[in-house]
């Protein structure tokens, strides 16, 4: 009898155990690891210090330097057609309140290109607002807790950007490969695109302001079933990001 | 089997045990033992969890780093039962949604895993440790990764031919990275697991 009521002495103990074990392991999983993100922005707030900064300058420049190509390209095509279209005045919404933000952690998990940055809604961060780097867009913020925020980037396999090649406005959509280059499908069964034009965000995207550098076409399939498709290299480095700015979220849906 | 001959006398403890640690150890209360037993696998979740975002140099093979769950829980389930393997599989996998993505869920791979594991019955077969370990997080990082992988398409967000193509990137290089960081995680968990069900068996 005895052996019996401790046995079930500490089976009951374990079991109840277990239940709030998973239960905890359940709310976890639902806050989006809020708990667990603040955590871990506590303790590696002190090892930042350690971190080297920014050490390689050229190929930052360089993206710099690339980001500017196409920005200018987009801004002579868009002036070209103003100028078409005489009288047209676009009002851009004043680009004031940037956020910096640093990196503190990559993605979790194989299969999803995610980072952690170490500013959150203390910091006016919200959900849906844009991440850039140097060269150009990055990613959009997933999920915020207090202090840390978690960007989903344009690498992931279900980002979806609305792009524009900048030379001849062609539309498509810029699919992430979980690598440093994208997949751009087009919309037009023949888009007029060569290799090496530049790509930007297009004005029909929904959760981007328009214009912002993305990448450069690298190679083409124009004859793929669906849709035509180019594979992009992103001139952000999505691999060694650092500091990155956070903007708000512009109205781009008119 | 040899700790049968000690028949249940804790007070002898001390004095048999081979290995030092053992000592104080066995003159703590049982439910001092037990308590530390929990915190050293709440923190060693813990620290596991904290490790999955960060990137030490020399970690990182393919920009991808090093499944510590997944080695927590064949560690965990290679000298446990099936039972056992999958719920520490499936509370794992719900921590790891916490940390990223939640769909598709990580439970179900890592569930499988620690239910694999537990059924491979390693200490009754297998006596030696190190290279063992190894080949079973490879095998199971393989598994995981196909799982997650037939989830996604399953989903049907995803077109077969990209997660297949980052399938292929990706599943070795995991396998390769995980069976090499194994034992940093197994050799700590596992002399300490062993020397609690030593004293338990007294």
């Amino acid at each position: 009898m005895f052996t019996v009521r401790r046995w079930w002495d500490r089976k009951g103990w374990q079991s109840v155990l277990l239940m709030v074990v998973i239960a905890g392991a359940w709310m976890l999983r639902q806050t989006q690891g809020a708990l667990l993100l603040e955590l871990y922005q506590t303790i590696a707030s002190p090892f930042k210090m350690l971190q080297p900064g920014i050490s390689i300058e050229e190929p930052i420049r360089d993206a710099r330097l690339l980001e500017l190509q196409t920005r200018v390209a987009d801004l002579e095509s868009q002036n070209q057609k103003l100028k078409n279209l005489l009288g047209y005045v676009k009002e851009e919404s004043p680009s004031s309140h940037l956020i910096p933000a640093r990196v503190v952690g990559r993605s979790a998990d194989h299969w999803w290109q995610q980072v952690t940055l170490d500013r959150g809604t203390n910091a006016g961060i919200q959900e849906g607002f844009t991440v850039k780097a140097d060269g150009g867009l990055v990613g959009l913020i997933e999920s915020v807790t207090p202090n840390t925020s978690r960007v989903l980037l344009i690498s992931d396999l279900k980002s979806l950007v609305g792009v524009t090649v900048s030379r001849t406005s062609a539309k498509g959509v810029l699919r992430g490969d979980s690598s440093s280059e994208a997949v751009l499908e087009f919309y037009e069964k023949v888009p007029n695109v060569k290799i090496g034009d530049l790509v930007a965000t297009s004005t029909y995207s929904q959760k981007f302001p328009s214009g912002w550098a993305v990448g450069k076409v690298i190679s083409l399939d124009l004859k793929r079933a669906p849709s035509p498709v180019a594979r992009v290299e992103l001139f952000p480095p999505i691999r060694s990001l650092d500091w990155v700015t956070v903007y708000p979220k512009t109205g781009n849906g008119d | 089997m040899k700790i049968s001959r000690f028949s249940g006398n804790r007070q002898r403890g001390p004095k048999l045990s081979k290995k030092s640690l053992i000592q104080p150890l066995a003159r703590w209360h049982p439910g001092t033992r037990q308590l530390v037993n929990w915190l050293v696998m709440f923190g060693s979740v813990l620290l596991c969890l904290l490790m999955l975002p960060t990137r030490f140099p020399g970690m990182e093979l393919l920009g991808i780093g090093p499944n510590w769950l997944l080695i927590w829980v064949v560690s965990w389930s290679v000298k446990r039962s099936v039972f056992a393997g999958i719920i520490a599989g499936i509370i794992l996998g719900l921590l790891q949604d916490g940390m990223t993505s939640p769909d598709p869920t990580h439970a179900i791979s890592l569930g499988i895993v620690g239910g694999l594991t537990g059924l491979i019955q390693k200490q009754r077969f297998i006596q030696e440790d190190f290279i063992s370990i190894a080949l079973i997080v490879f095998g199971m990082a393989v598994l995981s990764e196909t799982i997650f992988g037939l989830q996604l398409v399953l989903m049907g967000d995803y077109s077969g031919e990209s997660v297949w193509a980052y399938y292929q990137r990706v599943a070795l290089a995991s396998a390769i990275l995980n069976s090499l960081w194994a034992p940093v995680v197994y050799y700590p968990l596992n002399h300490w697991w062993q020397k609690i069900k030593l004293l338990e068996q007294f």
